[in-house]
């Protein structure tokens, strides 16, 4: 478990650093393949298999292929693959990264002092905390999404920790809930693409007020 | 009789759901897809009435998976109201887009059935929300709305549109997930403190509420109130609602408002309802409060200045929202069944002027309310219903919101809260003014415009008389009509505290 976390914690900060969209959706391949086998090592923790099996399956087959592979197929169709060079650059967003890090292991010393997990707690508090960064200071669409699966992914985590897992209704209830949610955002990834140009959310600034 | 329930239950659950997947493949003609619409709707507005005549407001159909006490009738009730709303005016807004100028519909004939297939299976999730037992569930039904509806949203697939779209998904989604990580720690509170059996089950949670972690359940508190409240629009995580408002099309629009939003209060309440005893009335009253009268705080400028005929009514429908949660906030019966009737008023009376404004931006073809003028002698039919509507919404005697916005202030002041129902007050008198002046300038004066004449035909308006005049009914007689009195009583009691046996 403690490698699990390593590995992913460094995803996370790679995460911060990559500007081209198609390396961006491996690295989130990446992680939640990491996501999976913490929910088979959870499993085997608790002893009870079946209920880490079927959410790690369902993982593997929502989050390491089916939505990636979504993203890349809207990707091949852009023509200018990389994120827009922003003002904040790369090295502020793994600054902040690491800031939440420090946070997260704060918050979990303060909140629940005999936590057993504090590592994972704390990183999946990191995962919640980048996501939200890169949704909001990333431009490009496809960014943005990785960034939502990269908060998702981190709240599952936290769930997973914390309880065990959810009821596995329930948990069938997310994993079609994130499939649609990634699938309405490839729709309108398409749609933007033809009617705007280019997937840069920046330019869509007419409706104030 | 149980069983009857039952039954009626599954048709109501079951017909929207085999409408729209008949109606997604497009190979319906038009004509079968307009009536087997209105068929669908009607039967389950009539399933929904036997229901609703025949239920024991102070007992709960409890079965696997759904749970129907009062407020969840109660819901059911307003959302098959607009369903039956939106599928008699569906034709008639849809037969416009195809004729109107630059009507989207023009160039495609295979549109309607999906906009019938996503608007059907919107509605349905939206119905499953009140009736699922479980809190877990109830999340993924509201997550599950955005989705669906979002496609709605962007129907027309315009810049503007997906602009809209884009804001909406990523807000709410972000929003919902932090409601998850509320449930999440709701679950957690429920395995450390009352234990692992029926998890998330509302009722067995309610059952054992009084033995969880008060720190703990404030912590998830935080994160529903914000999660959820995201999705109803509050202030300052409002920023989806008027875009999307503004930009779907005006049934969708109606939907949205009307019965979408107030799902996310229905299941704000039932989290309120396990976590009261834990975490004591100050805090949730004071959130509900100030979260409350800051959203129609800040609705008032921006109607003030609006231009956009379908933005103001979504900064209205903010303002009411952010009353409807205030309300809730105040925590005594009289404004918790006020709260509860202005959800059902709130709703039907804005499902008309969206259908209305709707109209108005055929006739005129401008969204822009500074280019409508005289619509009394060009348009008299829809000026009309637009003065009738916009009276309705503002909350003016004869109409049903007056009664239900007059209770609140009342619960305001009678649960000694009166420095809040002043601001109130005076946040509402701005509303009233902003509106007024733009719907006066828009009704009266000299015409510069040409429009393309009524386009608001029989059926249309004999369903808005009907929707106005319903919710005049039942807001004004409510203490003559026993029906309607024992399930606000019993729906009040439940959100404060008092569960049916």
């Amino acid at each position: 478990m403690d490698y699990l976390v390593t590995i992913l914690v460094l995803l996370v900060f790679l995460q911060t650093r990559i500007m081209d969209l198609r390396r961006a959706v491996y690295c989130l391949s990446a992680q939640s393949a990491i996501i999976a086998l913490s929910c088979i090592a959870i499993g085997l923790g608790t002893g009870n298999i079946e209920h880490g099996l079927i959410p790690a399956v369902l993982t593997i087959l929502v989050k390491v292929i089916f939505i990636p592979g979504a993203v890349l197929k809207i990707i091949g169709e852009l023509k200018n693959e990389r994120e827009v060079v922003s003002d904040i650059n790369t090295n502020s967003s793994t600054v902040a990264a690491a800031l939440f890090l420090v946070l997260g292991y704060a918050i979990v010393g303060r909140v629940m002092p005999d936590a057993g997990a504090k590592d994972v707690i704390s990183a999946s508090i990191l995962m919640i905390m980048t996501g939200l960064s890169l949704m909001v200071l990333r431009k490009r669409a496809v960014m943005q999404i990785v960034g939502l699966i990269t908060l998702e992914n981190g709240i599952y985590l936290l769930g997973l920790l914390l309880t065990r897992g959810l009821p596995l209704v329930v948990e069938l209830g997310v994993f079609l809930d994130v499939l649609i949610a990634v699938v309405v955002l490839v729709i309108l990834t398409g749609r933007m693409r033809l009617s705007f140009m280019t997937t840069d959310t920046s330019i869509m600034k007419k409706l104030k007020g | 009789m149980n069983l009857d329930m039952t039954t009626l239950l599954y048709c109501i659950l079951g017909l929207p759901l085999i409408f729209s997947i008949l109606a997604a493949p497009g190979f319906l003609n038009n004509t079968l897809l307009h009536w087997l619409n209105r068929i669908t709707a009607t039967a389950v507005f009539g399933c929904m009435w036997a229901m609703f005549s025949s239920f024991n407001a102070n007992e709960a159909l409890i079965l696997q998976y759904f749970y129907v006490d009062a407020l969840s009738m109660w819901m059911l009730m307003i959302i098959t109201t607009l369903y039956f709303a939106f599928a008699w005016t569906s034709k008639a807004y849809l037969d416009r887009d195809k004729n109107a100028r630059y009507g989207y519909l023009r160039r495609f004939t295979h549109l309607e059935g999906r906009f019938y297939a996503l608007s059907h299976i919107f509605v349905w999730i939206m119905l499953l929300v009140v009736v699922v037992d479980n809190l877990g569930l109830m999340w993924v039904a509201i997550e599950a709305t955005t989705l669906v509806s979002a496609l709605l949203v962007a129907f027309k697939f315009t810049r503007t549109s997906l602009e809209a779209t884009w804001k909406y998904v990523m807000v709410c989604t972000v929003g919902i997930c932090l409601a998850l990580l509320g449930t999440i720690i709701v679950y957690y509170l429920q395995l450390t403190d009352v234990g692992p059996e029926n998890p998330l089950n509302w009722l067995y949670l309610v059952q054992n509420n009084g033995q969880l972690n008060h720190d703990i359940a404030k912590f998830a508190f935080c994160f529903l109130f914000v999660g959820y409240g995201t999705k109803v629009g509050l202030a300052p995580m409002h920023a989806w609602l008027p875009d999307a408002h503004s930009e779907a099309p005006a049934l969708t629009s109606g939907l949205l408002s009307g019965s979408l939003c107030i799902c996310a209060i229905y299941v704000l309440m039932r989290n309120i309802v396990i976590l009261l005893p834990a975490i004591g009335i100050d805090f949730i009253s004071g959130l509900c409060l100030a979260f409350g009268l800051f959203t129609i705080g800040a609705a008032v400028p921006f109607v003030v200045i609006q231009r956009d005929v379908k933005r103001m009514l979504a900064y209205s429908s903010m303002e009411n929202f952010g009353l409807m949660v205030a309300g809730l906030g105040i925590f005594v019966p009289v404004a918790m069944e006020a709260t509860l009737l202005h959800m059902f008023n709130h709703a039907l009376v804005k499902y008309s002027l969206f259908y209305v404004a709707g109209t108005i931006m055929e006739e005129y073809g401008t969204k822009n309310m500074m280019r409508i003028h005289g619509m009394m002698s060009q348009v008299p039919k829809t000026a009309l219903f637009w003065l009738l509507g916009i009276v309705g919404i503002l909350g003016m005697p004869p109409m049903g919101v007056f009664f239900s916005k007059f209770y609140i202030l009342y619960g305001f002041f009678s649960a000694e809260h009166p420095v809040m129902g002043i601001i109130a007050l005076v946040l509402l008198a701005g509303m009233v003014i902003g509106i007024l002046y733009h719907v006066m300038r828009m009704l009266g004066g000299v015409p510069h415009r040409k429009s393309s004449g009524e386009l608001i035909g029989t059926l249309d308006s004999a369903v808005l008389y009907g929707l106005l005049i319903f919710s005049c009914v039942v807001s004004g007689g409510i203490s003559q009509l026993p029906m309607f009195q024992n399930m606000l009583t019993s729906a009040a009691q439940i959100v404060l505290g008092g569960m049916p046996v």
